[in-house]
């Protein structure tokens, strides 16, 4: 390396491994913390609106008081069922502003009693009137599904494997025929059969609760120039068996509860960020205290002020940007691995986009930058104005 | 005509809310290529005077000038620039920075005074390293050097920018009489081959015998100034 005072710097930093290794596994601690709570806000919250807007429908129907049980289902894929009467299908569509709608029946897997997958959430749709599943598959399937045949959702189907094997659901035998694409909603775990074989489930397995003449939710797209919040109170006003969520809504219990994870998350990174700065502040005195000598040295060999600081401030930013860098590392690692074991992440099928990772990164360089810098800096500003022998002098 | 003149220079302390007077009214005249030890006893003002001599410590009163100067009346920068270029300072205590190596630390003053381009000071460096007899010892740490050759490197530092004069603070207070003969015959070589002037302060009653004049100091009045040996 071409001496320079980046190289000494770096000279300097190496001399005093030991507590050059520590500011910077704190500083990287901090940061990983931080970019994990980021990552985790970030890609959960943002997840909920894709999904919720991946839907393709406007009002999501469902019977009265199964509001959070349905947004777990479409967004956390939680496996559980709701029921409400197949007539309400013509109701809803009698309201005003109501344009297509379709609807779906789901069921519980029961393993070891009546099927031979895993528990999993099954989703009877209606084929002619769907605009929820179609979408996704109009890479693996072009045609409808026939008797007895069954979709499967993205990560079922990688967890489980299924796709051309044949598996009992309710004692009777399905073909997996095809996978829907990812779509980062709750449809990603589950699997899909046609409503046509619901009445053929019905008859052969009583595990299957669903009874005649119910299905579980119906989907709205409102007509063009209707707002989805008047179809809605409509809709709520006309049938008083359902509750109407609108897009915007679905996931709202879970936002809300990832707002006081956010609380959690900022004070910890607060807290976090305070004892940084102490300890490099700390830290920098020591290494101030310690350096005098030196310093005096180099201000009566020609030094001046703006030299010193920018040694001081290159260590700075080398072991910022070190440990950030390694703590960004570890926060992205740490959220990677998390969103495969923490149940939320995992359900949500919480991914970040190339533009939340870049502005994640930058958060973490600058945070751990910033701290740094801000610990570094009264130090710094203390040792600029010293006469030379006057530092030589207090050694 | 003189390369460094003082006129009235003085430097007081506050210590433990008293005054202590360490030097007072020094008024004096150095030729180039001047060979000066200023001697006298501990707490005469020796290093005092050397140290307003080199820009680093501001007298309380009187005026240094350098080749015709008020070097004081310089800006913080520009006094930095009057320490790099014009003067090289040997200290009394080891002073090479621990982390660089001997030839890192003698290309630093080049790093200051921006005489660092090209190469050459690079070059420059492993010739005043071989003149001051440690031409093998260009890579070696002050931690792996004896205090005679750290004090050497410290005199090869003090000549990197070429200076007009070399200010040393007991350049030889610790090294054994063989070190300490050949550390002056190297002060007299330089000073002869280069006309750089040398002002030291010294206990040494060798090197103050090589001096072409000896300054003593008592109580931070020059008491005596002698000339030759």
């Amino acid at each position: 390396m071409k001496f320079s005072l980046f190289s000494v710097a770096v000279k300097n930093l190496k001399r005093k491994s030991f507590r050059t290794a520590v500011l910077i596994i704190s500083i990287g601690l901090l940061v990983s913390i931080l970019v994990f709570g980021a990552s985790f806000i970030l890609s959960v919250g943002s997840s909920i609106e894709k999904a919720s807007d991946r839907l393709g429908a406007d009002l999501l129907v469902v019977p009265s008081g199964a509001v959070d049980v349905a947004s777990d289902v479409l967004l956390a894929s939680k496996i559980k069922v709701f029921y409400m009467d197949k007539d309400i299908i013509q109701k809803v569509e009698k309201v005003k502003g109501v344009g297509k709608l379709t609807w779906q029946t789901y069921l519980a897997s029961a393993p070891g009693q009546c099927c031979s997958i895993p528990p999993a959430e099954i989703v009877a749709f209606n084929q002619d009137t769907d605009f929820i599943v179609t979408p996704w598959l109009r890479k693996s399937l072009r045609r409808n599904l026939k008797k007895n045949e069954a979709l499967i959702g993205y990560n079922s189907n990688k967890n489980l494997g299924l796709l051309n094997v044949d598996s009992t659901m309710f004692n009777i035998k399905f073909k997996f025929v095809g996978v829907l694409e990812k779509t980062g909603t709750g449809l990603d775990n589950a699997i899909f059969i046609s409503d046509k074989d619901l009445k053929d489930i019905m008859a052969s397995s009583s595990m299957a609760k669903v009874k005649p003449n119910q299905i579980s939710a119906i989907f709205v797209k409102v007509k063009k120039g209707y707002n989805p919040k008047d179809v809605a109170r409509n809709i709520m006003n006309d049938i008083m068996q359902v509750d109407v969520i609108q897009r915007a809504n679905i996931g709202k219990r879970m936002l809300s509860t990832l707002g006081d994870i956010n609380k959690i998350f900022l004070i910890t990174i607060l807290m976090a960020s305070v004892l940084s700065i102490f300890l490099t502040w700390t830290i920098f005195s020591a290494i101030v205290n310690e350096r005098f000598r030196e310093i005096g040295i180099m201000k009566a060999i020609g030094a001046k002020g703006s030299h010193i600081v920018k040694l001081f401030v290159m260590e700075v930013l080398l072991l910022g940007l070190i440990g950030s860098l390694l703590g960004t590392a570890a926060g992205m690692y740490l959220s990677a691995f998390l969103s495969k074991t923490f149940a939320l992440l995992r359900d949500l099928s919480a991914t970040l986009t190339l533009t939340q990772r870049v502005e994640v990164v930058a958060l973490g360089l600058v945070v751990g930058v910033g701290i740094c810098v801000i610990g570094a800096l009264s130090s710094i500003i203390r040792i600029k104005n010293l006469e030379p022998l006057s530092v030589l002098k207090e050694v | 005509m003189e390369q460094i003149a003082l006129q009235g220079l003085a430097k007081d302390y506050i210590l433990e809310g008293s005054r202590i007077t360490a030097v007072q009214e020094v008024s004096l005249d150095i030729r180039k290529g001047d060979f000066i030890c200023i001697v006298g006893h501990s707490g005469s003002g020796k290093t005092t005077l050397l140290s307003m001599l080199g820009c680093i410590l501001k007298p309380s009163a009187g005026k240094v000038f350098f080749e015709g100067t008020d070097v004081y009346s310089l800006g913080e920068d520009a006094l930095s620039e009057y320490r790099a270029r014009k003067v090289g300072y040997v200290f009394q205590f080891a002073s090479l920075l621990p982390a660089l190596t001997a030839k890192e630390n003698l290309l630093l003053p080049t790093l200051f005074s921006g005489m660092n381009g090209g190469g050459s000071a690079e070059k420059r460096a492993v010739d005043y390293m071989e003149l001051v007899g440690l031409g093998d010892k260009v890579n070696a740490y002050p931690g792996q050097l004896s205090g005679g050759q750290q004090r050497r490197v410290a005199i090869a530092r003090a000549l990197m920018n070429d200076p007009s004069a070399i200010l040393a603070d007991e350049p030889t207070g610790d090294l054994d009489e063989e070190t300490e003969n050949e550390v002056m015959n190297l002060f007299k070589k330089i000073n002869r081959e280069n006309n750089i002037t040398f002002i030291l302060v010294t206990h040494s009653s060798e090197l103050a015998r090589a001096a072409d004049r000896k300054i003593k100091m008592f109580q931070g009045h020059v008491e005596e100034i002698a000339i030759g040996a």
